[in-house]
């Protein structure tokens, strides 16, 4: 649009400026993350003691030691695959063919269908009839129960519904035309023209998935269920007032505070891996959903 | 005519109606159009299969969000367990006379809105600003690396952020302390200072969202025409004024809708990432409505007088949902042009 | 009874009514094209007989079978749309084989068939190309190769040109005809362009507000406009019309009074339109014209020909003349002659034509 050379002085001086500035947000949102990996392949005792700034100190893996481990730590790292993968795919199998179905103008019916998917997320009845429900459904504890409560949500249903509505109808006209009946128009024309915006709720649901914590927290009871966030959590606040432990990481050189940043840096990781396949489509994906309701 | 046949006396003049319209539409009123429980028929007959698409969908709406929508009627009954949502026996107001009672819960509705009120007044703006400096960087590749590392904390569980917060905030070992060692002051005990709370709780919002929230407004920047800053080079200006003058007044729609959205969404603080942060020393400024609920319906097993707290939030939600809802509709609809 | 009939045909949504009632046969083998400005209901027609809209009332019969309630795959009609509707993800040999292979067609039938349709429409080359990597013009074919591997008893195009510039216009128009001379399948053809019209269909249906006006060959309609309407649209420019009272010997406009062809028995005084074919008139007298004063406003060489754009009283009319390579000599008009016998007449108030009996 603008070019550099045609820049006046003040000009270049004021994008110099700005440009320093985003470097500096840059960096400081990537410093937490440069500052727990630092403490998770330190020693215990320079953790302890605060030396730790940006490189490891006394460098060592005894915190990735003791929690791999740990079989607690491998159970809840299968355990959010399992909640992730089989979640994800729950949620698409009832979300494309609702949004389909909620995106075609012959449905009759379409406004009220609509509203009441769009209802809730206007109103929602809140943390406790929510449980209460899961409790007499006999979801509680129930890895099943976790994967379909939380299958759709209105948002991602609209957004795609949106995505399908602005598909130019003379793509489903020349499949009817060709003997496609709903199904195949959905799978064989709908589904391939629309990869941007089911990426997009692919992706939501992975990440929402793979950090779901509060549910899960609250509706498993069973260890060998939860996934690794609720794992992480109970390591966290376990290692900070567990004087026991304390005792025995004396010894072994490392601390609370490395295991600590061990998990988060195992946690991280397979998000960090994706996070640059998702990246195109996510910036695309939130403008489609967008303000629209 | 009447002398359509006649060739006495010169050439008659007749009116020749080439479509003999009239004549033919005149059949079609004989015919027995189709009745409409025929037609009804029809339609599930060929369109069945999009009623069968919708249906598990709505079972699922059904099940897991409207049913309990109807158990929300506790709120208003002396809730057991063992007689159920249905025969638990009606006591009308008094759970929300209870409520309007407890400090404790009048403290969370003040908390909740004063924590919103911050993330409205330095959460809000961030993204903003972000949006308008990544505009002005001209380097491609490195306006793309930061982006893309700005964007990432969002994806980030609010398990995780509370790790890094409290590793980074711990009195003995964390950064943040050692800063402040090195500067020759005390080490502060930040997790469990009241008076710390909101500010680490809105810093680490912002620090999470801003570069994600940054995302709308390059979009509807990218959206002003390009000729506008064209016509402001022609007449002198600079970048700065550019920015003024032209961006923002251009992003400004989006600007007021993202801002009635967030309005609408007052009740909605992250209590997820309020659990994992506050600790009984700390529930002065931290306590929410919903971590409120939490410790009074899951963790003491008062489910009705925490769905009565519930229900209260949900329907201050929905009425400011719902306001906000109408202005930005109405806005987004004269602002246009 | 082959080809397509339409009987008392009517589209309504809801109260609103916007096809009322069209009749219209076509033969086998027939290529008719529906013609008129837009929101005439020629789409909305072509769509109930393709099946993508419900019919409100009337009977559609396709091969002597009627179709009202009939799904669009089991009508044997193939539809080339105005966007083409190319699957992107699929190459152009795949989006051909999209119908077939939903028929479950065997797959060595199937690839004979895309080969040979590819062959006749030169896109053999592109077989494994994705539309994002064609050319409009090949596009278009792709659209007309997916409609023609199905075999189907009728062909529907609903303005399958408009979306090509003017040069690969005229070729594929030349290309459809071509086809249908080939392949002699019953075709209806949607379009607003008159060029199209008059250059591709056996039959012409002018369409206007809901309702035909008049159906016949190109030539037929363009020699004898059932009504002013028709004159107004078909021709480029199309017809001159101009107020006028009929009198013992011809029609007066204003002060000039245009011999016709014949006498006007008992017609005396009536108001006509009187139309005159830019084409028709000449800048030199001959026998049977009338000399038709008039003010030039404008002369647009369009090459061997120029339009002379001028007034007469206060209608705007448009003539076309020779250039013979020089247009000087055409500033300096100030009179056409307009042969008698080439002058057609409308009735003022209902502008339909008023036959002078020969």
């Amino acid at each position: 649009m603008m070019n550099w050379n045609l820049y006046s002085r003040g000009d270049k001086i004021f994008a110099i400026v700005v440009s320093i500035l985003i470097g500096m947000f840059t960096i400081a949102t990537l410093y937490p993350f440069i500052y727990i990996a630092a403490v998770s392949f330190s020693s215990g005792f320079a953790a302890q003691a605060g030396k730790v700034v940006l490189t490891p100190i006394n460098f060592t893996l005894e915190a990735y030691g003791y929690i791999l481990k740990d079989p607690q730590f491998w159970i809840s790292y299968r355990n959010t695959f399992i909640y992730t993968i089989g979640g994800t795919l729950m949620s698409l199998a009832f979300i494309i063919p609702g949004a389909y179905a909620l995106s075609r103008p012959q449905l009759k019916g379409r406004r009220f269908f609509n509203l009441f998917v769009a209802f809730t997320m206007w109103f929602n009845a809140g943390l406790i009839p929510f449980f209460l429900n899961m409790r007499d459904l006999g979801l509680l504890d129930s890895m099943f129960g976790i994967i379909l409560a939380f299958a759709v949500n209105a948002f991602n249903i609209i957004l795609l519904r949106n995505f399908f509505e602005a598909i130019p109808q003379s793509f489903e006209e020349a499949a009817r035309m060709d003997g496609a009946n709903d199904f195949q128009v959905l799978w064989k024309v709908f589904v391939p023209l629309s990869k941007p915006a089911i990426a997009t709720i692919t992706l939501f649901c992975i990440v929402s998935r793979w950090n779901g914590f509060f549910w899960a927290m609250v509706l498993l009871q069973s260890e060998e269920k939860i996934p690794l966030q609720v794992f992480l959590r109970h390591t966290i606040s376990n290692l900070s007032d567990d004087d026991e432990f304390a005792i025995v990481q004396t010894a072994a050189g490392f601390s609370a505070e490395t295991v600590t940043a061990a998990i988060i840096v195992c946690s991280i990781i397979p998000v960090l891996i994706v996070y640059p396949f998702i990246q195109k489509y996510f910036e695309k994906g939130i403008l489609l959903g967008g303000v629209k309701e | 005519m009447s002398d359509r046949n006649s060739d006495v006396g010169g050439i008659p003049i007749e009116e020749v109606v080439v479509e003999a319209q009239e004549a033919l539409r005149d059949r079609s009123q004989t015919r027995v159009p189709d009745k409409n429980w025929v037609k009804v028929l029809d339609h599930f007959k060929r369109e069945w299969q999009i009623y069968a698409m919708l249906l598990p969908t709505l079972i699922w709406f059904v099940v897991f969000l409207y049913k309990p929508m109807y158990g929300l009627q506790i709120a208003f009954k002396d809730y057991s367990i063992f007689r159920g949502v249905a025969g638990s026996p009606w006591i009308g107001w008094e759970h929300f006379e209870t409520l309007f009672t407890n400090d404790q819960f009048l403290r969370a509705v003040r908390n909740t809105i004063y924590i919103s009120a911050l993330n409205l007044l330095f959460g809000f703006p961030a993204p903003i600003i972000l949006a308008l400096m990544f505009n002005e960087v001209m380097h491609a590749t490195y306006k793309r690396t930061a982006q893309t590392i700005v964007y990432l904390p969002h994806f980030i569980s609010s398990v995780i952020i509370a790790g890094i917060v409290i590793t980074a905030f711990s009195p003995s070992a964390g950064i943040v302390n050692t800063f402040i060692s090195w500067l020759g002051f005390e080490p502060i005990y930040f997790l469990t200072q009241p008076e710390w709370f909101r500010p680490i709780f809105v810093g680490t919002g912002i620090w999470q969202e801003a570069g994600f929230g940054s995302i709308v407004f390059l979009a509807a920047i990218a959206g002003v025409n390009p000729s506008l800053y064209e016509s402001a080079v022609v007449d002198g200006a600079n970048r700065w004024q550019m920015m003024w003058k032209i961006t923002i007044p251009s992003i400004l729609p989006t600007i007021l809708i993202m801002l009635i959205i967030r309005i609408g969404n007052v009740m909605e603080v992250s209590f997820e990432l309020v659990i994992l942060l506050y600790q009984p020393s700390t529930y002065e400024t931290a306590d929410v409505v919903n971590t409120w609920v939490y410790r009074q319906g899951l963790q003491s097993g008062q489910y009705d007088l925490a769905a009565a707290a519930g229900l209260f939030n949900a329907v201050v939600a929905f009425v400011l949902v719902m306001t906000a809802n109408t202005l930005s509709r109405r806005f987004s609809r004269t602002s246009l042009w | 009874m082959s080809g397509v009939n339409l009987s008392g045909i009517v589209k309504a949504y809801g109260a609103l009514q916007v096809v009322h009632g069209i009749d219209l046969n076509v033969a086998e083998k027939e290529f008719v094209v529906l013609v008129g400005p837009s929101g005439c209901g020629k789409s909305t027609t072509l769509r109930m007989i393709a099946g993508l809209e419900e019919i409100t009332d009337g009977d559609l019969m396709i091969d002597g079978r009627r179709m009202n309630r009939v799904a669009p795959k089991d009508r044997d009609v193939a539809m080339v749309f105005q966007n083409y509707a190319l699957y992107p993800h699929l190459n152009v040999a795949e989006n051909m084989a999209f119908g077939l292979r939903i028929r479950k067609m065997p797959k060595d039938q199937i690839k004979t068939t895309i080969d040979d349709v590819a062959e006749i429409l030169g896109l053999t080359p592109y077989l494994d190309r994705r539309p994002a990597d064609l050319s409009g013009g090949q596009r278009q074919r792709v659209a007309m190769g997916r409609a023609i591997v199905r075999h189907p008893k009728v062909f529907l195009f609903d303005e399958p040109l408009s979306n090509l510039d003017a040069k690969l216009r005229t070729q594929m128009r030349a290309e459809i005809k071509r086809l249908h001379n080939r392949l002699g399948v019953t075709s209806v053809y949607v379009t607003h362009d008159q060029v199209e019209a008059m250059t591709l269909a056996d039959r012409i249906v002018v369409m206007n507000d809901g309702r035909i006006e008049q159906i016949g060959t190109p030539m037929e309609l363009f020699n004898n406009p059932a009504n002013t309407f028709v004159a107004g649209f078909l021709g480029s420019p199309p017809m001159n019309q101009m107020k006028g009272v009929l009198t013992e010997t011809g029609a007066k406009i204003g002060n000039t009074e245009l011999r016709l062809h014949g006498a006007i028995n008992g017609h005396q005084g009536r108001d006509v339109i009187v139309g005159v074919r830019p084409e028709h008139v000449t800048l030199a007298e001959s026998e049977g014209t009338t000399a038709l004063p008039i003010n030039l406003d404008l002369v647009e060489p369009l090459g061997s020909e120029a339009l002379l754009h001028a007034h007469h009283g206060e209608d705007n009319l448009v003539f076309k003349a020779d250039t013979n390579g020089d247009i000087n000599h055409l500033y300096g008009v100030g009179t056409v002659h307009v042969p008698a016998h080439l002058i057609k007449l409308f009735d003022a108030e209902t502008g339909r034509a008023l036959n002078l009996g020969a």
